[in-house]
């Protein structure tokens, strides 16, 4: 195998540019595959790190009658705060109406606890503000409704009993968060203030678990951990992947087709050579090793050049991040920031590495079995075709 | 010479499928060559040399009969005994040369010592001595590409011979030479077998080959023509 790598080292070499185009396009896509995956990869981490700061805490206990996809079982998807002990923070779900501007947005409005320290959403800002009803919006709700800090709107609701009620509350804060489930079409308001409104004293929809929180399993309450609540996004990021790599496949089929081509054209091409090695000693099986060393060589040398130019640039990637139009995409649905941040694990670029190195052997290998096939005496003539 | 049978055939015959039928190159052929013999197959263009020459160098095995190099029979040999027979006893030399072009001189020479293995140290020297033989020590460096047709063929000879063969296989080696450069080429071959002891054996149709040749067997439509022994007062003549 020393042998056959000095050899194939030194064909390599010595073709030069043919060489070294195959290297590079091998090498390209080896970048490319690494640069895609680091990507979705650290666009899965900065999505789940954000969705369980802002939504899902360490999981969600809900009422039994409550489900979070279907609007109608929030009337009576809701039960009393006593229920559910440990570390937790309860959250009221209620359905209304606002009419910012003489326009009517159906959104959903959230009473949650000002003292709450379990999800990033930045409640401390109830205790600053002096209004009736103070409000919290998200950004991109603010957008898409016109409502800015220190807008009164009026909100229409149903109270416990099923009557409609309606007031003015006052928007006093705007955050940014890249969760959109939290933002686009939700108002968040002192769970005392939205007790006092629908008459549900003391009544959550859904609570978030904190740290440590061990739910009872008799009670009626539901608890999705941390997990069960990821699988969705994990699914949505499986999914993502999956199309993304259409791309990179097809990438990595050129640069093997390359290869591919270049071993087939050198196995005609070469064949006085083929023949000169087998007249100087090369066993059939020998020159065979060679070509496909050789092939496996290409991408050894790729990852060496993708190395070069990869590892300075996508270190440069991954620490300041890619800047990505978050407002042109918040309707995908999935928790995008305005940087996204690829992560390139150890796995991943030993899985890349394999990849390449394997396909670009084997698309050598192919070809080159012909070579036990050859004629020595014909192949030194060049009389093949 | 002595009088060893390196080399022995016994109504060698080798038929090629052409078409729906067959073409027979070699029709019974019964020769033996000694270790040291500076010998020739000569004969007009499609007489068998060459057929007969991948034969004895184990590229090709006979349809019939028996090819008994180095003691070995060629037709029940593995490809990797062939291989093995041709990498530590057979030298070849081709009428185009066939030097491997991405290699230098120098590579080109060592290959046959790369596939046996053999250390850094003695590869180089081994190369340097061959390349000594052959006029072309300062040309280890270059590509073949950048070589005369005469140096490119010397190459050949110290690639054929730097593994120090028993056999040395010409084919048709003068064939692309000038008058100048083949009788340069034939006295390096004919001091080589005489310092070296190996049998040379040419396929040839070169006047200027027959002439350095101790035995000529002449070969014509796959048969043994004539098997002429020059003597010493013949080529003093």
């Amino acid at each position: 195998m020393k042998q056959a790598l000095r050899l194939a080292y030194r064909n390599l070499i010595g073709a030069g540019l043919r060489t070294w185009l195959n290297v590079g396009v091998l090498s390209f896509t080896f970048v490319l595959i690494l640069f895609y995956n680091g990507l979705i990869d650290g666009w899965n981490k900065q999505a789940k790190r954000d969705i369980i700061a802002w939504e899902y805490g360490q999981g969600q206990v809900l009422h039994h009658d409550y489900d979070a996809l279907d609007p109608f079982t929030i009337l009576d998807g809701h039960g009393p705060i006593s229920s559910i002990k440990g570390n937790v923070t309860p959250v009221l779900v209620q359905q209304a109406t606002i009419y910012p501007e003489g326009r009517s947005i159906t959104c959903i409005i959230k009473g949650v606890e000002t003292e709450q320290n379990i999800i990033e959403l930045p409640t401390s800002k109830f205790k600053e503000s002096d209004t009736e009803l103070p409000v919290l919006i998200g950004k991109n709700m603010s957008v898409k409704s016109g409502l800015s800090i220190g807008d009164e709107v009026l909100i229409r609701w149903r109270d416990k009993e099923g009557t409609f009620d309606a007031t003015n509350v006052t928007i006093i804060g705007i955050f940014e968060s890249t969760v959109p489930t939290i933002d686009a079409g939700q108002l968040y308001m002192p769970i005392e203030k939205l007790w006092e409104l629908t008459g549900l004293n003391n009544e959550a929809t859904f609570f978030i678990a904190g740290e440590g929180y061990k739910h009872n399993k008799s009670s009626k309450w539901k608890f999705k951990s941390q997990n069960d609540l990821l699988e969705t996004l994990n699914a949505m990021i499986e999914t993502k992947k999956a199309s993304g790599s259409i791309m990179y496949v097809l990438l990595l089929a050129i640069a093997l087709l390359a290869i591919f081509d270049t071993q087939v054209l050198s196995i005609f091409r070469r064949q006085k050579e083929i023949g000169t090695y087998i007249a100087l000693g090369m066993t059939r099986r020998e020159v065979v090793r060679l070509f496909t060393v050789e092939g496996f060589m290409y991408s050894f040398l790729a990852v060496i050049l993708g190395s070069i130019y990869g590892i300075p640039l996508l270190w440069f990637l991954a620490k300041n991040g890619i800047p990505y139009p978050v407002e042109e995409v918040q309707d995908f649905g999935v928790p995008i920031a305005n940087t996204m941040y690829p992560v390139f694990g150890l796995g991943l670029i030993i899985g890349t590495l394999l990849l390449v190195i394997l396909s670009a052997t084997i698309v050598s290998y192919l070809p080159a079995r012909k070579i036990a096939k050859m004629n020595p005496v014909d192949a030194i003539k060049g009389k093949l075709q | 010479m002595s009088t060893e049978k390196i080399i022995q055939l016994e109504n060698v015959v080798k038929r090629f499928k052409v078409g729906d039928g067959y073409f027979t190159a070699l029709k019974g052929i019964d020769l033996a060559f000694s270790k040291g013999e500076f010998a020739g197959l000569v004969g007009p263009s499609g007489s068998g040399k060459t057929t007969l020459l991948n034969i004895i160098g184990s590229l090709d095995s006979p349809t019939e009969g028996s090819a008994t190099v180095m003691g070995k029979s060629i037709a029940n040999l593995s490809h990797k005994d062939s291989a093995l027979l041709r990498n530590h006893h057979i030298g070849f030399i081709f009428q185009v040369y066939n030097l491997l072009p991405v290699y230098t001189v120098f590579e080109n020479i060592e290959f046959s010592l790369l596939l046996q293995n053999h250390t850094a140290a003695k590869r180089k020297k081994a190369v340097m001595d061959s390349l000594e033989w052959v006029g072309l020590a300062d040309m280890a460096n270059k590509k073949p590409s950048k070589l005369s047709g005469g140096e490119g063929q010397r190459v050949a000879i110290a690639r054929a011979m730097v593994k120090r063969p028993e056999i040395l296989l010409a084919d048709e080696p003068t064939a692309n030479l000038d008058a100048e450069n083949a009788h340069a080429i034939l006295d390096t071959m004919k001091t080589l077998n005489k310092e070296l002891n190996t049998t040379f054996l040419f396929s040839t149709h070169d006047e200027k080959v027959m002439k350095y040749l101790d035995r000529i067997v002449h070969l014509r439509d796959g048969k043994v023509e004539e098997d002429e022994i020059i003597q010493f007062i013949d080529k003093v003549k």
